[in-house]
């Protein structure tokens, strides 16, 4: 599949086959002026590469950069409300690829819209999309200033903590039930280049459900989760039980920052290296603080 | 049931409950199993075992025994073998307290899942019997099953309409609660479950008698001195508190309601009282064995525990069909 | 012993009464049979008995206390009711099911005393099935069934159910889809009671068993008494006639010396077999 041989990331150069990850055909050259984009990741590359003005509708949860704010809010990007997107007249829609959005992506295109759907797991597909997005609009070369800066963060982040000791990170997405992050997820890219280990980087899975007395059993040094999740760990008595919450070591990283591939992975990266490895980035970075220590 | 049955049925549990001690990421042999109850063994095998398993256990065990006992207690009152605790609008009632507990962020070990879908259930139950009520008919059970099955699609209905308007994570949430665990078990959950389990059996185990006349029929009943829709309507009640206080704690799980107290009565026990007694010690076996099932088939995911008792539903049924035919 | 005075019962939502001013009086060491067309208000009676409806006038007692101011508990430590219809849901042991006839008379616990294990031995024994102890109740035929549940019930009435000529007995209609030789015992055995000084109330449309067992007859029609008496008396042609509305003859049975009811073809079907 096109999404799988994309996530490998490397492979991206080369395979900008001209089709998006639900095998339609990426048009070329378009001049779109008004376009949805129902996926924050894409909806960030968009305003980041400069083409802000021509966002007409976004997600719910699209709050990223400011300005996204002012835009039509389209509802959810998982089951897209398409009569909401026919009202904003776009010429070109970007979704985000999956089984749930196959149905939407099929009204749009009988109904004669220019529709791409790309599958943004990691941050290699913020890059190919990056890449598309700039192939669509006709203008090649600006994609490479956006993933290019992400790239260098990313690079000083992997160089600052290349000795250091990988802690063991265990990241809860969910309590019930109990929902970690596994290889498949880009949040696992995210500890890796931060400079830590996830005690579940052996699980394909993006999400696997996991079990309390498991996670016990790897011992995490370190636990990362939401503020209302690290609330409910912390008073449950079965946690305690963990050295990560003996420790005080559950952190909660900025959350504005880490929800997507895109164009603010390289400062996640720097936010949960800090985290990880308290002080290590100190410049050139907007959010170096971390947030809820506890 | 001859005392020789009696004691192999409390031997199983007793064993069944080792067994659900020894398993688990870390296995432990019986020899660790006790010796880390007693609290001699190295400190993280003992916390393991007290902090988690143990409450596992002892919480699948209160579980399955007062599922069972409030579908024993429902079939006899009502009449009707295949009687579950779950219809009088017990099960319903609670999923919409949890998926609205749920959608609101409470999820978890915590508190305010099982308060609501505590409430739901109770409220849900108040409502049958209140329909049941204004519907006359007094104490017929079809008008009951009727009323249950009313606030049951009503339930459904406000169901649908919230998990269609809830993010995926709560969606992913709520499913997994209605599909029924016990991967939640605290000490917490295991003495507020273990507080109405206790006061209802009681209540129930006093009512026995009440219960063996109630099965015999509604003139029958007259005829002995009872007062049918009465005596029943507390029974309803008892049942639905033992429904929802197991909801509350483990989520919906079906089926062991329904065909434990048909096992005991194969194991030769017809009397209410002691039929009440056997349910409770099979009905806390089956559900340990299958919360062990449900945390050993797929590690190191677990499967709901509703799937696996699902399963029993099966060959039950095909065990009545031969029945019939 | 039991008795019925001007009683009148109606149903909740029914244009008419079921029951209108009946009076009639159950003694001890006979047998009463009450006996009526479909829906003459016989099993009202029972019910009315058993406070399942509620009487608009009249009064019912057992003898001479008023059973309204009487618990339903008391009433049934009194008086057994064997209702028409009993289907245990779930089968039991025939000894468990005659036990239950004690409820009435246990305590809260309800742990069986000497006494009531004396009640439901005297009790099988008065039934004789004593063969059928060890059985279970879904194992019976129809006649076991009934002489079961008529244990049940002298198993229940009365206090210490020791003396079965104490008893009180009520039974609707007990003898339907029972073959020529149980309903013989049935009527035999309640016959038996009687003589022995209980009193039993027996609903029943078997009108020509009625005239061989039954000591007194009353006969109810559209909800009030159509007539009262010895069978010989009650058993009248334009007496039945007036009441079943069907053509028939009243013999005398040459071998039992009873009144026999013979019921004729109807008029449309005259000229066909008698």
């Amino acid at each position: 599949m096109i999404a799988l041989a994309c996530s490998r990331g490397d492979a991206v150069h080369g395979s900008l086959a001209g089709a998006d990850d639900f095998g339609r055909p990426v048009p070329a050259h378009l001049a779109a002026r008004r376009i949805v984009s129902l996926n924050p990741a894409t909806t960030q590359l968009l305003f980041a590469m400069g083409y802000g003005r021509r966002v007409v509708g976004r997600t719910h949860w699209d709050l990223y950069p400011a300005d996204a704010a002012a835009v039509a809010d389209l509802g959810d990007g998982l089951n897209p409300n398409v009569e909401a997107i026919f009202s904003a007249r776009p010429d070109l829609v970007l979704l985000y690829a999956s089984e749930t959005t196959r149905g939407a992506a099929d009204r749009l295109v009988s109904a004669g819209i220019p529709t791409i759907a790309l599958r943004t797991d990691h941050f290699a597909d913020a890059r190919r999309a990056a890449q598309v997005i700039a192939r669509v609009l006709g203008d090649s070369s600006r994609w490479h200033e956006v993933t290019d800066s992400v790239d260098t963060t990313v690079a000083r982040v992997r160089e600052a903590t290349a000795g250091l000791d990988r802690p063991r990170v265990f990241w809860i997405v969910w309590a019930a039930p109990l929902i970690t992050v596994g290889r498949g997820s880009y949040f696992d890219e995210l500890i890796t280049t931060a400079g830590g280990r996830n005690i579940y980087g052996d699980l394909a899975a993006a999400s696997p459900t996991v079990t309390i007395e498991d996670v016990l059993q790897r011992d995490p040094q370190v636990i990362f989760a939401s503020p209302e999740l690290a609330r409910r760990i912390r008073s449950d008595s079965r946690w305690q039980l963990s050295a990560a919450l003996r420790h005080k070591l559950v952190l909660e990283p900025d959350t504005t920052l880490v929800g997507q591939p895109s164009v603010r992975f390289g400062e996640a990266a720097v936010n949960l290296a800090n985290l990880l490895h308290p002080g290590i980035m100190t410049v050139g970075t907007h959010r170096a603080v971390s947030a809820g220590r506890h | 049931m001859r005392s020789r049955t009696w004691l192999l049925a409390i031997a199983a549990l007793i064993m069944v409950s080792a067994l659900g001690i020894a398993v688990g990421p870390t296995p432990l042999s019986l020899h660790d199993v006790v010796l880390a109850l007693m609290g001699r063994a190295d400190a993280a095998t003992v916390a393991i075992v007290r902090a988690i398993r143990l409450p596992r256990v002892a919480l699948a065990a209160l579980v399955g025994a007062a599922l069972a006992v409030s579908g024993a207690v429902l079939q006899g009152s009502l009449r009707n073998p295949l009687a579950e605790p779950y219809l009088l609008g017990v099960s319903g009632g609670a999923a919409v307290g949890a998926v609205l507990a749920v959608s609101a962020g409470l999820g978890g070990s915590g508190v305010g899942l099982p308060l609501a879908a505590f409430a739901g259930a109770v409220g849900a139950v108040v409502l049958v019997l209140t329909i049941a009520r204004a519907a006359g008919a007094r104490g017929d059970p079809r008008v009951l099953l009727m009323a249950g099955v009313i606030v049951g699609a009503f339930a459904n209905a406000v169901i649908m309409v919230a998990l269609a308007n809830a993010p995926v994570s709560a969606v992913r949430g709520a499913t997994w609660w209605m599909m029924g665990s016990a991967a939640d078990a605290t000490w917490e959950r295991v003495v507020w479950l273990a507080l109405p389990v206790a006061v209802a059996g009681a209540a129930l185990l006093t009512w026995g008698r009440e219960i063996d006349v109630l099965a015999l029929g509604e003139d029958a009943a007259a005829s002995l001195g009872i007062d049918a829709s009465r005596a029943a309507r507390r029974v309803y009640f008892a049942s639905a508190v033992l429904a929802a206080a197991t909801v509350a704690a483990a989520g919906l799980i079906g089926f062991v309601g329904l065909v434990v107290p048909h096992i005991a009565r194969a194991a030769g026990v017809r009397q209410q009282r002691p039929l009440i007694v056997a349910a409770a010690l099979i009905g806390a076996t089956l559900l340990v064995g299958a919360d062990i099932v449900a945390r050993t088939v797929a590690r190191p995911a677990e499967l709901p525990l509703g799937a696996i008792t699902a399963l029993i539903g099966v060959p039950f049924f095909l065990l009545q069909l031969r029945r019939l035919g | 012993m039991i008795a019925f005075r001007d009683v009148s019962a109606r149903y909740p939502g029914a244009p008419g009464n079921a029951l209108q001013g009946v009076t009639l009086v159950a003694e001890r060491g006979a047998v009463t049979a009450v006996a009526g067309p479909n829906g003459s208000g016989k099993s009202t009676l029972v019910r009315a008995l058993l406070r399942s409806v509620s009487l608009s006038s009249g009064l019912v007692t057992i003898e001479g206390v008023d059973v309204h101011t009487l618990s339903r508990r008391a009433v049934a430590r009194r008086v057994a009711v064997v209702p028409q219809r009993e289907e245990p849901a779930f089968p039991l042991l025939v000894r468990d099911y005659v036990a239950i006839g004690r409820y009435p008379h246990s305590g809260l616990w309800g742990a069986p005393t000497a006494a009531d294990m004396r009640a439901i031995e005297a009790a099988v024994t008065r039934a004789g099935i004593e063969p059928l102890t060890g059985r279970r109740t879904d194992q019976l035929s129809g006649g076991e069934w009934q002489r079961v549940r008529i244990a049940r019930a002298l198993a229940q009435s009365p206090e210490d159910g020791s003396r079965p000529g104490a008893a009180a007995i009520v039974l609707d209609e007990p003898t339907t889809f029972l073959d020529v030789a149980h309903e013989m015992a049935v009527f035999e055995l309640l016959a038996g009671l009687a003589r022995a000084g209980a009193a039993v109330l027996l609903v029943t449309h078997q009108l020509n068993l009625v005239a061989r067992f039954a000591d007194h007859m009353v006969l109810l029609h559209r909800g009030s008494v159509a007539a009262s008496g010895a069978p010989g008396d009650v058993m009248q042609a334009s007496i039945l006639e007036r009441v079943y509305e069907w053509p028939l003859v009243v013999t005398r049975d040459p071998a039992v010396g009873a009144p026999t009811l013979v019921p004729l073809r109807s008029s449309a079907a005259a000229g066909t077999r008698p």
